[in-house]
């Protein structure tokens, strides 16, 4: 081997070692920092139940919402299953009963969940696809929602 | 008639671009610019047309009757004009053919003409694709039978001064880096990718360098003052959009650079200019196709988010093959010594291509797994904990890089001089940290690193007399301006507090040194929204002062904003946003926070750009 043979294969040696080192490193990091979304009858499914933050999406069912101070209690619901909701903290103004929303916590039991944030939305008509989907599914789709 | 008129000024204008083309090919230089000049002249008479439109309410265009309504004052019909899809791309042509035409108008070398010519030729190319685009799918002139009287109204979230001049800021980056796409592909397809080439692009990479560094400045401005979430950057895929091409492009600087002055990294060079106006398509696409939900989204059509995306691929691919038949056969690899400039610019590269990666990662992951049904998203963290460790490597690497010479022997007094400012900087970071009783590892490093590069430009600044330079300017600014934002971005994030609490109308609380009463509310309705006004009154430390926050609540479309009110001091800002009260109650949701340092924040985004314009108009022999 040349001198400059041996030099290109040391660089090349190098910036896959240090390619693969990277990409494990974000990789990693992607797999502790993904926050991912299950509407309630996923969960419902679910062989195992998901550790970690996780957010959950469906409509906040009417007249479940109790408040007592900075605490509320409230129903998440695709119509076929439904998370109770403990959060502690301010109610966003958009959050309303019988509107979409989406919560961001982790679960206690396979329908408790204990929520670190509600999700602020930029207006009304805004809602996750998936609980879109479950309403599209379940029939009780308004068409103000959008396509 | 309107309608009419603008639209065959446009069908002009792309007939001339056609023409343009053929004289090219017939080998009639001259002509061919010419006739790509008239055709940007027509486009940006038509956008002329449409803020007249715009400005007059003249309902009988579409895009006015949906983004557009009598009420509003001047100043937001005007910026309705590029409120919306087809005005925005309107002004995206109009912006791609004014850059084209003015760099005929200033580049005046008659030996470099045939250069001249084929810059024009690929700048008329892009425009064209845009301009085709622009008619067969997002006409702005389309026509509305019988003519509405009233119109619909702009987004209210997008009602403010920032926000009118952020879109066109962008737009002037983005599309800048259209100009350095058609150089390289000139200077590879001729042949001329040297230093002399470089030295020409350079203006042309600055000043849109300098555009789009200014629009992400606006936007995160306007997210500070307007959102109510007290802070100025989340990480939301609309922001990496712009943070892409901008740390593409800045990569493309620091290896111009060495072209410029060594000759060398030539295909590199072009890669990263193609690179650089892929990233800026890729964030135009991802913020206006609609993939993300955002205030930005305009296009609800897929179809023309589909048409987005070809055009970015026709375009990247073509540049690809075109630089894969021209880029030079013969890799010069300088025997390049590690303690050199040129090979601090190469670590300067890969590390701001590694953050590029990371960022496009995070933003197009979730996209491309809601493909297969499944949603995720990714928080700040992935971003902060994977960049953090590379940010304080790179911030010494600044340090250290500019004061070394090109290719040669380390100077060894600089050894010394970066031993006393790394030894003030570790004295000062480990003072600050028992001081303020935070034992962090990464607030340490960070504190370090970025107090490192400061004291290392202010002592070489001084030393070495730069100031009666002007040729060290640009670097020095744009340099110091980062350690200043990175430490004001470490202190900010780990000094700053917040507190969400409920309180009534005459209620006190009180939380750290820190008191404040809910002295006031009033209600007003006026036009088309609900207005709550309310007075707070601070005291801390023996100063008391008042804080006015408001929320607005839009009925069409329902829509709440918050105006924040916010009481800068010498470090830091008080800064106070409410929410309406709950329906039946008197209990009124506010979120405070202590913003510690963020002035840091604005004077480093300040100086970068600042030195970017010391840069792009400075005198070249």
């Amino acid at each position: 081997m040349t001198d400059k043979v041996k030099k290109r294969l040391y660089i090349f040696l190098v910036s896959i070692i240090t390619i693969i080192i990277i990409g494990k490193f974000i990789l990693d990091s992607l797999q502790k920092n993904v926050v991912y979304f299950f509407s309630p009858t996923e969960l419902y499914n679910s062989t195992e139940l998901p550790n970690g933050l996780i957010r959950v999406g469906g409509m906040v069912k009417k007249d479940s919402l109790v408040k007592n101070g900075n605490r509320y209690q409230f129903i998440i619901t695709d119509f076929k299953q439904e998370i109770n909701v403990k959060y502690t903290g301010l109610k966003p103004n958009l959050f309303v009963e019988g509107q979409g929303a989406v919560v961001e916590g982790r679960l206690k039991t396979r329908t408790s969940l204990e929520a670190e944030t509600i999700l602020a939305k930029h207006d009304e008509n805004y809602m996750p696809k998936e609980v879109a989907d479950a309403l599209k599914k379940s029939g009780d789709w308004n068409k103000k929602y959008g396509k | 008639m309107a309608s009419n008129v603008a639209n065959f000024i446009l069908l002009l204008a792309i007939f001339s671009s056609f023409i343009s083309n053929l004289f090219f090919f017939k080998k009639k230089y001259s002509l061919s610019i010419k006739f790509f000049n008239y055709s940007s002249l027509l486009v940006i008479f038509s956008f002329c047309l449409l803020v007249y439109f715009f400005c007059t309410s003249n309902f009988s265009i579409s895009a006015v009757y949906e983004n557009s309504h009598t009420l509003k004052p001047f100043f937001y019909k005007l910026a309705g004009t590029w409120g919306n899809h087809e005005g925005s791309l309107l002004l995206f042509v109009t912006i791609i053919a004014g850059f084209g035409s003015l760099f005929s108008y200033l580049f005046r070398k008659e030996e470099m003409y045939h250069f001249k010519s084929w810059v024009i030729f690929f700048q008329n190319n892009i425009y064209l694709i845009f301009l085709i685009f622009l008619i067969s799918t997002s006409n702005p002139f389309d026509m509305i039978i019988p003519h509405p009287q009233e119109g619909l109204g702009l987004n209210p979230i997008l009602q403010d001064p920032l926000l009118v001049l952020h879109p066109p800021f962008l737009y002037l980056g983005y599309v800048g880096f259209s100009l350095t796409l058609s150089l390289v592909l000139s200077g590879l397809v001729l042949r001329q990718l040297d230093n002399n080439w470089a030295s020409i692009v350079w203006p042309w990479v600055m000043i849109a360098w300098v555009f789009l560094s200014i629009g992400i400045c606006l936007g995160s401005i306007w997210a500070y003052y307007e959102l109510g979430w007290g802070g100025y950057w989340f990480w939301d895929p609309v922001e990496n959009a712009s943070l892409m091409p901008w740390l593409a492009a800045t990569a493309l600087i620091h290896s111009l650079l060495v072209l410029k002055t060594k000759n060398q990294m030539r295909n590199w060079t072009s890669l990263l200019a193609i690179l650089t106006f892929s990233f800026s398509l890729l964030g135009t696409f991802l913020v206006r196709s609609g993939v993300l939900n955002s205030v930005h989204a305009f296009a609800n059509d897929p179809e023309r988010g589909v048409f987005i995306l070809i055009i970015i691929f026709v375009i990247t691919l073509a540049s690809f093959i075109i630089h894969a038949i021209y880029s030079s056969r013969t890799i010069s690899i300088g025997n390049n010594f590690f303690f050199s400039k040129e090979s601090f610019l190469n670590i300067n590269n890969l590390f701001l291509l590694f953050f590029l990666f990371v960022v496009l990662i995070g933003t197009i992951y979730p996209i491309i797994l809601s493909i297969f049904n499944e949603t995720i998203s990714i928080g700040p963290v992935y971003y902060n904990t994977i960049l953090a460790p590379f940010v304080f490597i790179f911030l010494l690497a600044m340090s250290v890089g500019p004061l070394l010479k090109w290719s040669n022997k380390i100077n060894l007094s600089y050894f010394g001089f970066l031993f006393v400012t790394f030894s003030i900087s570790l004295c000062l970071s480990i003072l600050i940290i028992i001081l303020t009783n935070q034992n962090q590892l990464a607030l340490f490093l960070g504190l370090l690193t970025s107090l490192v590069l400061i004291l290392t430009i202010i002592f070489e600044f001084v030393k070495n007399k730069l100031f009666l330079k002007a040729y060290y300017y640009p670097r020095v600014l744009s340099h110091l301006g980062v350690g200043i934002l990175l430490l004001s971005i470490f202190l900010n994030g780990f000094y700053s507090e917040s507190k969400d609490f409920e309180i009534q109308l005459g209620e006190n609380k009180e939380f750290n040194n820190l008191s404040l009463k809910f002295v006031n509310q009033d209600i007003y309705k006026i036009n088309n929204y609900l207005e709550m006004k309310t007075d707070f009154e601070i005291s801390k430390d023996n100063q008391i002062f008042t804080l006015k926050p408001s929320v607005r609540r839009y009925f069409q479309p329902v829509q709440i904003t918050s105006e924040t009110s916010i009481k800068p001091t010498i470090l830091s800002n008080h800064y106070l946003a409410v929410n309406f009260p709950n329906q039946n109650e008197n209990v009124l949701g506010a979120r405070y926070y202590f913003n510690f340092f963020i002035h840091g924040i604005w004077l480093g985004m300040f100086l970068i750009v600042v030195g970017g314009m010391f840069s792009a108009f400075k005198k070249r022999n």
